[in-house]
């Protein structure tokens, strides 16, 4: 892919905002159902802000404040919670080889949601390294200011926003497949990779479908590495056979 | 204000912060002590969960929020619009622009004429 911002003269700050911008289409109408979904569930204005603002996880989040308001232990809730999130534990080293040293970057992991992780992924090299830092904290600023302003929107006035626009909410949310979309599209390079991706795609589908959002992410990754690895050694047997 | 409620948000909060950034110390470290030695490098599964992850990600969210033939079609219409807009300007924001809108007409189209 070719680097789309690299001829203007924004700030790298401005740079990162105008890349994350399409995060914003998903984010706010989720936002707002979370904001919604907590008052409903008898959370404050504050508290609902508050979950937003630091945990800044959207599927636990959901699930943090439904078995909260159905009474469960704190430690169940706690631990559920942090199962959901434990996929991000493979995005920080994925970065870490692009972004150049400063302490900083420990503070602005807090940005590292599915959707930062995505677009840093995939724009960071593209971007001189003396300029990575503004970028990211641009693009993850960005996003993380939109998710907590949404949720204190549909907390005070989700109710009436989706009576006024039910539309907007379907319509918005396709951003976020458009975004992936366009940020996998460049790595079908090789017949190998569209199988692999093939795979990982149709196999996160099929979970979603099924309900089992929550496993989707890891396992359809899990089943897209095992193909790779299995026909990268059906390559090598070919190969050998083939020299023979 | 609810004591326990707190707790909860306070405890899931430094959890899921330490999932984020304690990976981030541990990978540079780890390639700290490897430049010491003849390579800077990860492990190969590492680097190849990176657009695994992404393309899960896809899969996941192309689950449209109407699940009917509306939604399916103008998820179809909208991945279709946003890949032919990609292959012909290589940017971000202009595919995914002209994705919502497709998306966004398919699904009113459909709707009203339902």
């Amino acid at each position: 892919m070719n680097n789309p911002t690299s001829a203007t003269t924004l700030s790298p700050w401005l740079q990162g905002m105008r890349d994350a911008m399409p995060l914003l289409g998903g984010y706010i109408p989720v936002a707002i159902s979370f904001g919604l979904i907590a008052t409903q569930a008898n959370f404050s204005v504050w508290e609902a802000t508050a979950i937003s603002a630091l945990i800044y996880a959207g599927a636990s989040q959901f699930l943090m404040v439904a078995m909260l308001a159905s009474g469960a232990s704190t430690w169940l809730v706690v631990v559920m919670t942090l199962l959901i999130n434990a996929r991000h534990v493979v995005y920080a080293p994925n970065l870490t080889p692009l972004l150049p040293p400063g302490r900083r970057w420990i503070v602005l992991m807090h940005g590292l949601t599915d959707q930062v992780f995505a677009l840093a992924h995939n724009r960071l090299p593209q971007i001189p390294m003396a300029t990575r830092q503004g970028w990211y904290s641009g693009a993850a600023l960005l996003a993380w200011a939109s998710w907590v302003l949404g949720t204190t929107l549909g907390a005070v006035a989700g109710a009436s926003l989706t009576q006024q626009w039910p539309l907007l909410g379907e319509v918005m949310p396709f951003a976020l497949p458009a975004l992936f979309l366009v940020l996998i599209a460049p790595r079908f390079t090789s017949p190998l990779w569209f199988i692999v991706l093939g795979i990982t795609i149709g196999t996160a589908l099929l979970l979603a479908v099924l309900q089992f959002t929550n496993a989707a992410i890891p396992v359809a990754a899990a089943a897209g590495a095992l193909a790779y690895y299995a026909l990268m050694a059906l390559n090598q047997k070919a190969g050998a056979q083939h020299g023979h | 204000m609810d004591t326990n409620r707190w707790l909860v948000i306070l405890l899931c909060a430094v959890g899921t912060f330490l999932i984020r950034a304690l990976p981030l110390v541990w990978t540079r470290r780890h390639l700290a002590r490897q430049a010491k030695g003849t390579t800077n490098t990860l492990p190969t599964w590492l680097g190849l969960l990176g657009p695994l992850m992404i393309a899960a990600m896809f899969g996941v969210s192309l689950v449209p929020v109407r699940q009917d033939w509306v939604g399916i079609t103008a998820t179809l219409a909208g991945c279709a619009t946003t890949l032919i807009s990609w292959y012909r300007s290589r940017t971000l924001g202009k595919p995914v622009f002209m994705g919502v809108v497709v998306f966004g007409l398919v699904t009113f189209g459909l709707t009203h004429l339902h």
